[in-house]
């Protein structure tokens, strides 16, 4: 059996593939070249890579931040960082990790992927979805132009009142800090949005609610969290900014007028704590994916994965208040956090009980994916226990505002999440790319990672305990922490080490790697039966689902959906539970209105730190622009040609690819 | 050669009015988006008023005339909540004209609706000085003026459309893509109408009782 080399084609369909139709909806669906066509293109695979690079590039930046901020304590009175560049850049790590890396690109993969997943050719928002794009990386920029203008924020990545308050933090800073999550936040819930409508109105005929991919599932129950969360952060952030702004002076947390610091809490954190699982579980949508195809069978216990994700969505929105433990919480109140606090274990229990049993009656093959699988198991219960030990409220009074507990959350995120990540990146990117990439180096980039999180983060755990507080910029030497720092500062240094193997795999890889063909990992998603990397309209015939692992279910017998239009870029919707045709639904075209908005709304959003005038004037703008973005016919002539032009006889290249064999024997499982 | 089973979907519709449209969906994810940032300023009200104030509103004491109980004005912010129910009549005339296919209909109906809101939105206005306070006296101002401005963003942006799609339908006429938009824009409009009489009488009836 051979893996055709060659790219476009889309064997799904087998053994007939009109060389015509793939030429007319390549017409279609590309987007314009050059810098403009770049501007205006709404592919969502596109839009999804963007997210993907853009959010790493952060990742980057925010890791530099903490190699900083390790060499500053490395050693006790440590003069590498003053007081005040620490605090920035402590602030601007953990923004940058939360708001512009994790949840980015978390929402990134599932743009990218629930699209093939789900077999459609683009999201049912494509212009909304752009819009989204540009308002994430304006928010980014906006933030790193204000540290490298030493304006960036410095108190903390939640911004508590008082001290984030006109009072204690005069000049600009905090406000970076309110406009910056406002902005990135409206990227998050376009994103939900758009996921939430593609996965619910767009999904192959014959895919039910109950053969949904996991992931797919993940990423639903995420967008889902994302739009009762975020409201939450940026109506905090937006009274903060109202707080703060000279001639509105708002008094929400002002307690002389009968504002209320504490409740500033509670409006971040009904945010902040679903946020970790906004991060964690489109990492356990990873998980299962990837366990199912390397353990070569169908993953255990779908169902209770599925209602293990929506439990864990559920209790994750009454969590909050056990970050505020210290503070003058009712007795009542503490005990009830408490035990939700305890219960949210179960449903993350379940979930890790569901793989082992997927691995162990499997035959699992130790690839690099399934590697940082199994690193992500270990120290996701790891972080996992020690949130535990913190639901007590008398040990959490003790370990607050330590090191215990930034060890806790990196065992969390990092484990919890970048580990998948990694795992994702290496599973997905011969999809991305149509090349693999390097197993040795991803096992020298796992080993690294691994014993480098351990040796930064395990002996925060010691420090916590020692009574070292979190965000102190030095400590002096009678306090015995240095060797513990130093050996932090040192594992640091590895996972930067780690993080540049993988940068050289990829540029490698890019390049030189080996041809990936459509599957080659075996896998069931329906995105593994197209080519790698997909045409821009994803499938040549929409396919249709017989199981839950769809490649693994098909049989030569199972349809394939021809009819929608070659010459408008349309896509087939189905009923919401059974995922049966319905009607036709036409997308927009390209557009430049979606970037012109995000112009739009982030300078609102930006010169509203100076005046309050900056939101009417930007309302009529924004009005004129969403008249042009929704009024047909206005679109530009080169645009709307493109999509007029008669497409000629296909290029003799073109013709020469179909000569893919069906595939369809080839996807059973087994067999790779 | 052999041939495989195929599903020809081309005589399905290319447009749907209802709820089986991914655009409907868009519109509840947006309606759930304010909903929830309602609930949320709804919660902190009610937190001002049980942790923070001893008498809700609290006293008057900075302006003259001061009072002891500033309850806020009932007589423009209750014309106004009757406007704003009445402005449901044409908004429903154009969504079921809409489902009719009754051109004319639509085009009329848009134009009272719209008529409507404008009404409202001058209203509204007058509306802030029936809280008797402003934004910048105390938390109590605060968080009224912003609920109270928010659901005037709501007010002004769905009058917007709504004006957007008197324009279309007056110039282009309307086909079942626009039917389907207006029809969406309806729902908002019910939305903005049903948020309001639950907020009304919560800043203006909620102080006499709480």
């Amino acid at each position: 059996m051979t893996t055709p080399a060659v790219e476009h084609v889309n064997q799904l369909p087998g053994e007939q593939v009109d060389p015509q139709a793939h030429h007319e909806l390549d017409r279609t669906w590309t987007p314009a070249h050059g810098f403009i066509g770049w501007l205006v293109d709404t592919n969502q695979k596109h839009i999804g890579m963007r997210y993907i690079v853009t959010a790493m590039i952060f990742f980057g930046l925010a890791g530099l931040l903490a190699l900083a901020m390790r060499i500053q304590l490395a050693f006790p009175e440590n003069n590498f960082l003053s007081a005040d560049k620490y605090n920035q850049f402590f602030t601007v790590h953990g923004m940058t990790m939360m708001f512009l890396f994790a949840v980015p690109i978390m929402e990134g993969f599932g743009l990218y992927l629930v699209s093939l997943m789900i077999g459609t050719r683009n999201v049912a928002f494509p212009r909304l979805n752009a819009f989204g794009y540009y308002m994430y990386v304006f928010g980014g920029i906006f933030l790193f132009t204000m540290l490298f203008l030493n304006t960036g924020p410095d108190v903390g990545w939640f911004a508590y009142t008082p001290l984030s308050g006109p009072q204690y933090s005069p000049g600009k800073r905090a406000d970076t800090w309110s406009q910056m999550i406002t902005l990135t936040e409206i990227s998050a819930l376009v994103g939900a949005t758009v996921t939430i409508c593609t996965a619910f109105k767009q999904r192959a005929p014959g895919m039910t609610l109950n053969r949904i991919p996991i992931f797919v599932w993940a990423e639903v129950i995420t967008s889902f969290m994302i739009i009762f969360a975020m409201p939450a952060v940026m109506l905090a952030s937006g009274l903060l900014a109202m707080d703060r702004l000279v001639h509105v002076n708002t008094h929400f947390f002002n307690p002389a007028e009968g504002g209320d610091v504490l409740l500033y809490q509670h409006t971040f954190w009904f945010f902040g704590h679903p946020e970790v699982y906004i991060i964690f579980i489109p990492a356990t949508g990873f998980v299962s994916e990837i366990v199912q195809t390397f353990s070569r069978r169908r993953i255990f216990g779908y169902t209770a994965l599925v209602l293990s994700l929506i439990a864990t969505a559920f209790i994750g929105f009454g969590l909050w208040v056990h970050h505020m433990f210290a503070t003058p919480i009712p007795l009542l109140g503490r005990l009830f956090f408490t035990g939700s606090s305890m219960l949210i274990a179960i449903p993350s229990g379940i979930q890790i009980f569901c793989w082992l049993a997927t691995l162990l009656t499997g035959k699992p093959q130790l690839k690099t994916p399934l590697l940082f699988v199994l690193g992500f198991i270990l120290l996701f219960v790891m972080g996992g226990l020690t949130g535990i030990m913190q639901a007590a409220v008398s040990v959490d009074r003790q370990l607050h505002d330590t090191f215990f507990v930034v060890a806790h959350f990196h065992y969390v995120l990092i484990g919890g999440a970048v580990f998948p990540l990694f795992a994702a990146m290496y599973y997905w990117f011969p999809k991305w790319t149509g090349r693999m990439l390097n197993e040795k180096i991803g096992i020298w980039n796992f080993i690294l990672l691994f014993i480098g999180f351990n040796l930064t983060f395990f002996p925060m755990h010691i420090l916590g305990l020692q009574g070292m507080t979190r965000r102190v910029y030095t400590y002096v030497p009678e306090t015995g922490w240095g060797n513990n720092n130093l050996l932090a500062t040192i594992g640091a240094f590895i996972i930067g080490l780690s993080v540049l193997v993988f940068l050289v795999n990829v540029i490698v890889s890019r390049k030189r790697g080996e041809i990936a063909g459509p599957n080659p990992w075996g896998a069931p998603g329906l995105e593994w039966s197209t080519t790698s990397p997909p045409p821009t309209y994803n499938f040549l015939y929409v396919p249709t689902v017989d199981g839950r692992a769809a490649l693994w279910d098909q049989t030569k017998d199972t349809p394939v959906i021809v009819g929608l239009s070659h010459d408008k870029r349309e896509v087939l919707t189905t009923t919401l539970l059974d995922a049966r045709p319905d009607h036709r639904y036409e997308l927009a075209i390209d557009s430049i209105w979606p970037f012109v908005l995000a112009i739009i709304t982030s300078g609102c959003f930006i010169a509203a730190i100076f005046t309050p005038w900056a939101i009417p004037v930007a309302a009529v703008l924004a009005f004129i622009v969403l008249g042009l973005w929704f009024w047909r016919g206005n679109e530009p002539k080169f645009l709307v040609e493109r999509l007029k032009a008669t497409p000629g006889a296909p290029p003799p290249e073109v013709q020469r690819t179909f000569a893919a064999p069906n595939i369809v024997a080839q996807l059973k499982p087994g067999q790779t | 050669m052999t041939t495989r089973r195929a599903i020809d979907v081309s005589k399905l519709e290319p447009h749907v009015l209802d709820h089986r449209s991914p655009i409907w969906w868009g519109n509840l994810m947006l309606l759930f988006i304010e909903s929830t940032m309602f609930a949320i300023l709804v919660a902190c009200y009610l937190y001002y008023r049980v942790v923070d104030f001893h008498q809700w509103p609290p006293p008057r004491v900075n302006i003259y005339p001061t009072l002891q109980q500033a309850y806020p004005a009932l007589a423009i912010p209750t014309a106004n909540l009757i406007v704003i129910v009445l402005s449901a009549i044409p908004i429903i005339w154009v969504d079921k004209s809409c489902l009719e296919r009754k051109t004319w209909a639509v085009k009329i109906g848009l134009i009272i609706t719209v008529l409507f809101g404008a009404v409202a939105i001058a209203l509204r206005f007058n509306e802030f000085t029936a809280l008797k306070f402003r934004w910048d006296d105390n938390a109590y101002g605060s968080v009224t003026w912003l609920i109270l401005g928010m659901h005037l963003a709501h007010l002004i942006t769905a009058t917007c459309e709504s004006v957007l799609m008197a324009v279309w339908i007056w110039t282009k006429g309307m086909d079942d893509k626009h039917a389907r938009d207006i029809r969406t824009t309806c729902i908002y409009w019910y939305w903005v109408v049903g948020t309001w009489i639950l907020l009304y009488t919560l800043i203006f009836w909620g102080p006499r009782f709480l």
